[in-house]
């Protein structure tokens, strides 16, 4: 339960930051799940938008069905990523990580460790950056 | 926010107290001294009204006035400055730590147990210290002097003249513009004349006769007669008085900082007299060695002889005294007021009440009325006129200058007694006598008048008391307006760069926002206040923030996590190492064993440096331990860093304990179940040489095929050898024990025959590590196969063979081959490997290699058992006695010899 099954960041140096921003913006995961469902307004949107803004970071949110949360940080000053590009890689976040769920050497929980999971993160992130 | 002590509403009337200045005669300060207090000092206790007050505000009603606490303090005292402040207040914090063994406060949510600390009195002392230590300023009239008492001792020869010189002393302060310090209320400052009468010492009925004099001439209601010192010095000292003065101790050297400093430099020189004397005359010392030599009860009598005309003789002379018995004071728990009974502590209370009730608050009343009247004629005249005229000329009361000025209006805009600060001056004496309503109505005004002036720094300070005025409000007949604060804040902080007032308007807010359970409120508040200029305040205001989110009704545990690392960080940065461990060990609790192992590590890290520094070794080398002995995501070179780190540590703290066991070592991993075993002499390849009859060695692989096949014959042997049959206890007989073998039953070993271990490591580190004098750690146990020898000493088993030195790193899996030379029958254990450990970096000299000492055992664990139900649907293991083997006596042992010149 919220351990980290697949951490990367581009580039490496001052990753530790990236580690305790993410890890930070869980409860406000956490906080708008309950909150959705109170409200009930939509079960099917997994999507949760910008959890907050920092100085120097856009923190975006994500959670499967079965509660697995997906987040993305990025530079304030990328302005080619608007919340539907974030919302796309996300959900090609998400199909990769149903493969990755559907292989039965996976044991749920453990770190991934796929290759093809690992080229479609990269492949994201070049295009993002 | 942690909870506090104090409520809200007790907190913050104890922040805006009603100020009265002392000036004292040198007479009657030598009578308080004698209790090693000053006259501020000895009222200090007794400052808290325990019963209700009244008053009658301009309507006519009556106000009252509950558990009114007043602050009287010398005339000379002075806030301390900026770098003095500093020092201060990170004094006081770091004096506080949390207590130990305090009741672990356990806080559940979603799967985390935290054990929080629940109060936090490093903070509430901060921002006491603090918000006692705010200078006077001028926009604001809350902490100015609203009354002045003078106290003149009754041994005085004339104390009316001397009541007289110290009025006209209060006056020149007050008046003659040539002090910035002490700011005052209102022009006619209060004045009550006190005099002091040392009942040990003085004539009764003269004092009694001068108080008459006094009435006749200030009214019963503005002198008192004040007897104290019952009992004369320490004779007959009653050990069971109670110390009302203990608990204010820190807060005098605070508050009176030319004490403070006078103590360090007064003790400075006393010591140095000190030694001095020792130096010179030892033999005098021996001589007066009965009495102490600094007789602290009476230092005054001895240096005034009390005659007037050498007082500016006395004047100089005075000082020394009175400050070596006050640096005594703080140094040595002198008790204080040895010269009072509990009478005379009555006295005291009574005292206060007296002025209180009978002075002070119809001074304040008064002024409260003098006040409205003014205001309402103002109102009803010059208002009127005054909003016509700034109609008129589109500008304000400061025309041409205005303009120019309104992009500059941080500053002080008025003179101190113009007429738009009266209705500021009412709204602040109001709120000091509990007033809140009108105080609200006052502050509310004032604050419209000060921003259609565009007077920032005034507005600022009405808003910021009008929020406060609203919240105090008894049954709340309007919600507290937090956006009051916040602009206020943003005015001090901004605006008129006055860090300490936006300080002090956020620790206000903050709490009130606490008291309303609106948590995330207050968080924003207290992050917000952070920045660059002070780490202490920025740490202490992260920890409450975090807090802040732990108390939240759905508690978010890894923000309160991530604030008290930022926290942790800047306590660490301000120099307090303990509230630094603290926060980071709080944190910890929440990213332990998650597999946020990068940020762990980071935690891991501080929290060994911290302990380390602050001399806990072993606290320090088990969080160094947990960073290295995970499979660890860091680079080479912070892992080369960490492993420097703990090395340096584990040596010094193993230099600190002396030698005990030797501790256990974590690197490099020991693969316990891969450790082979071999009985007999090592194979000599070299020719001409004898050899054991064998054809196992630790050379070669373990077959079972072949294995099985010498089994067969081994068993053949021993059925021919006993007619046929083979005895039930027969054991093949197996030179080499691994993982594979059936290692059930002890192997035996013979004596004088070596016994070799082969022990294998891995290294999970991506740095090489270096492994020295490496050897076996043994346990042996005696035993006589009717023994020969008899009881024979010597060593029992001798460790052959050590490994001289060994790199092992993360591909090269080197295996360690370690011997054992039995010398006398028994059981034999071997425990484990002793060795050093340094880092293999290439380059280092064998002397630079910081290396340490240390353990690991071998623990193997026998094959898992899946013989019977039982044993299959539970999980157990069996023994395995590999390196447990029984020595036996010297037993035939066949060698063979190859000659070459067969061909």
């Amino acid at each position: 339960m919220n351990c980290p099954l697949y951490i990367r960041s581009v580039p490496t140096q001052g990753e530790l930051k990236f580690h305790y921003t993410v890890h930070t913006s869980l409860d406000v995961v956490e906080e708008k799940i309950s909150g959705v469902g109170k409200a009930l307004a939509d079960q099917r949107e997994l999507y949760l938008g910008l959890l907050y803004p920092t100085e120097d970071y856009k923190v975006y949110g994500y959670v499967t069905n079965s509660k697995v949360k997906f987040v993305i940080v990025v530079d304030s000053s990328n302005t080619s990523l608007r919340d539907n590009e974030i919302r796309s890689m996300f959900r090609k976040l998400h199909n990769s990580f149903t493969d990755v769920m559907c292989n039965p050497f996976y044991n749920p929980g453990d770190p991934i460790q796929s290759k093809a999971f690992d080229s479609i993160v990269s492949t994201m992130m070049v295009q993002a950056c | 926010m942690a909870q506090c002590v104090q409520s809200v509403q007790e907190f913050i009337q104890d922040s805006f107290v009603p100020m009265v200045a002392v000036l004292c005669s040198e007479d009657a300060e030598r009578v308080t001294r004698k209790n090693n207090l000053s006259f501020p000092e000895l009222l200090r206790p007794f400052c808290r009204l325990t019963s209700e007050g009244h008053l009658r505000d301009p309507n006519n009603q009556v106000v009252v006035v509950k558990g009114l606490r007043i602050s009287v303090t010398g005339i000379n005292t002075r806030p301390p400055q900026s770098p003095e402040l500093h020092r201060l207040l990170s004094q006081a914090v770091s004096v506080c730590q949390p207590p130990e063994g305090s009741p672990a406060n356990v806080i559940t949510a979603g799967d985390y147990d935290l054990n929080i600390s629940a109060t936090t009195p490093w903070f509430e002392t901060y921002r006491e210290n603090f918000l006692q230590s705010m200078p006077a300023s001028e926009h604001e009239f809350l902490n100015h002097y609203l009354a002045c008492m003078l106290v003149v001792s009754s041994r005085e020869a004339v104390p009316t003249e001397q009541f007289l010189k110290l009025s006209q002393e209060q006056h020149r302060i007050q008046h003659s513009g040539e002090y910035t310090h002490p700011k005052w209320f209102i022009p006619n400052t209060l004045k009550y004349y006190v005099l002091l009468h040392d009942i040990s010492e003085g004539d009764e009925q003269r004092a009694d006769s001068v108080y008459e004099d006094m009435k006749q001439r200030y009214g019963t209601q503005g002198c008192y007669l004040l007897k104290i010192n019952s009992r004369s010095g320490s004779t007959g000292a009653d050990e069971q008085m109670p110390d009302p003065w203990s608990q204010y101790l820190h807060k005098t050297s605070i508050h009176n900082p030319e004490l403070y400093e006078e103590y360090a430099v007064s003790n400075a020189v006393e010591n140095n007299i000190g030694a001095e004397e020792d130096g010179l005359d030892p033999s005098i010392r021996d001589g007066v060695s009965e009495t102490p030599p600094l007789q602290l009860d009476h230092p005054t009598d001895a240096g005034y002889p009390g005659n007037d005309a050498s007082q500016s003789v006395n004047n100089v002379d005075e000082t020394r005294p009175q400050k070596q018995a006050s640096g005594t004071s703080h140094t040595s728990p002198t008790p204080r007021g040895t010269c009072l009974t509990l009478n005379d502590h009555d006295h005291i209370r009574q005292f206060i009440q007296e002025f209180t009730f009978r002075g002070f608050l119809p001074h304040i009343e008064k002024n409260i009325r003098q006040l409205n009247d003014q205001l309402v004629s103002r109102k009803g005249l010059s208002r009127s006129l005054f909003s016509a005229t700034k109609k008129l000329f589109g500008g304000g009361k400061v025309p041409e200058k205005s303009i120019a000025e309104l992009k500059n209006t941080a500053g002080l805009l008025y003179p101190s007694e113009a007429p738009e600060l009266q209705i500021r001056k009412m709204a602040d004496l109001c709120f000091l006598v509990q007033h809140y309503e009108l105080a609200y109505n006052c502050y509310h005004t004032a604050k419209k008048d000060f921003l259609s002036d565009q007077a920032m720094l005034y507005a600022a300070g009405a808003l910021e008391m009008a929020a406060v005025a609203a919240f105090l409000q008894s049954g709340a007949p309007r919600p507290y307006p937090a956006h009051y604060m916040d602009t206020a804040i943003q005015t001090y902080r901004d605006v008129c760069k006055n860090m300490l007032l936006a300080e002090r308007c956020c620790l206000l807010s903050a709490e009130i926002l606490k008291s309303q359970v609106k948590f995330s409120d207050a968080a924003t508040l207290l992050i917000k206040m952070t920045s660059e200029d002070s780490d202490l305040r920025s740490a202490l205001l992260l920890e409450q923030a975090a807090h802040c989110f732990i108390n939240m009704r759905s508690p978010m545990v890894r923000k309160f996590a991530f604030h008290m690392i930022l926290a942790g960080h800047r306590f660490s940065k301000a120099g307090q190492k303990r509230h630094a461990l603290r926060c980071y060990s709080q944190a910890l609790q929440v990213y332990k064993g998650k597999g946020w192992t990068l940020a762990e590590d980071h935690i891991n890290f501080t929290i060994g440096r911290q302990s380390f520094t602050l001399r806990q070794p072993e606290n320090a080398v088990a969080a160094f331990r947990h960073i290295l002995i995970n499979d660890s995501k860091q680079s080479a070179g912070q892992q080369a860093a960490f492993l420097r780190e703990y090395l340096y540590v584990y040596k010094s703290m193993s230099q600190l304990s002396g030698d005990g066991s030797l501790p256990q070592l974590p690197l490099p991993c020991l693969h316990s179940s891969q450790t082979r075993v071999f009985f007999g002499h090592e194979r000599r390849l070299a020719e001409g040489e004898k050899q054991a009859a064998t054809h196992v060695s630790l050379e070669q692989e373990f077959d079972r095929d072949l294995s099985q096949l010498w089994r067969e014959l081994e068993e053949r042997v021993v059925s021919v050898a006993n007619r046929g049959t083979v005895p039930i206890t027969f054991q093949p007989s197996q030179c080499c024990l691994n993982s594979q073998t059936d290692n059930l039953r002890y192997p035996l070993a013979v004596v004088e025959e070596p016994i070799i271990v082969e022990v294998v490591f891995r290294n999970p580190l991506k740095v090489p590590l270096a492994l020295s004098a490496l050897s076996l750690l043994w346990k042996f146990t005696l035993k006589g196969f009717s023994d020969p020898q008899g009881g024979a000493t010597g060593e029992t088993v001798s460790n052959e063979k050590e490994v001289r030195l060994l790199i092992v790193s993360r591909l090269f899996v080197p295996e360690a081959r370690l011997k054992l030379l039995p010398h006398k029958t028994g059981e034999l254990h071997v425990l484990g490997v002793v060795y050093n450990l340094g880092t293999g970096e290439v380059g280092n000299s064998e002397g630079d290699l910081v290396c340490v000492r240390g353990q690991q055992n071998l623990e193997i664990q026998g094959p898992r058992l899946n013989m019977t139900k039982e044993e299959k649907t539970s999980v157990g293991y069996g023994p395995d006695r590999r390196l447990d083997p029984i020595i036996t006596p010297p037993m035939p042992l066949l060698e063979l010899f190859t000659l070459q010149e067969i061909n």
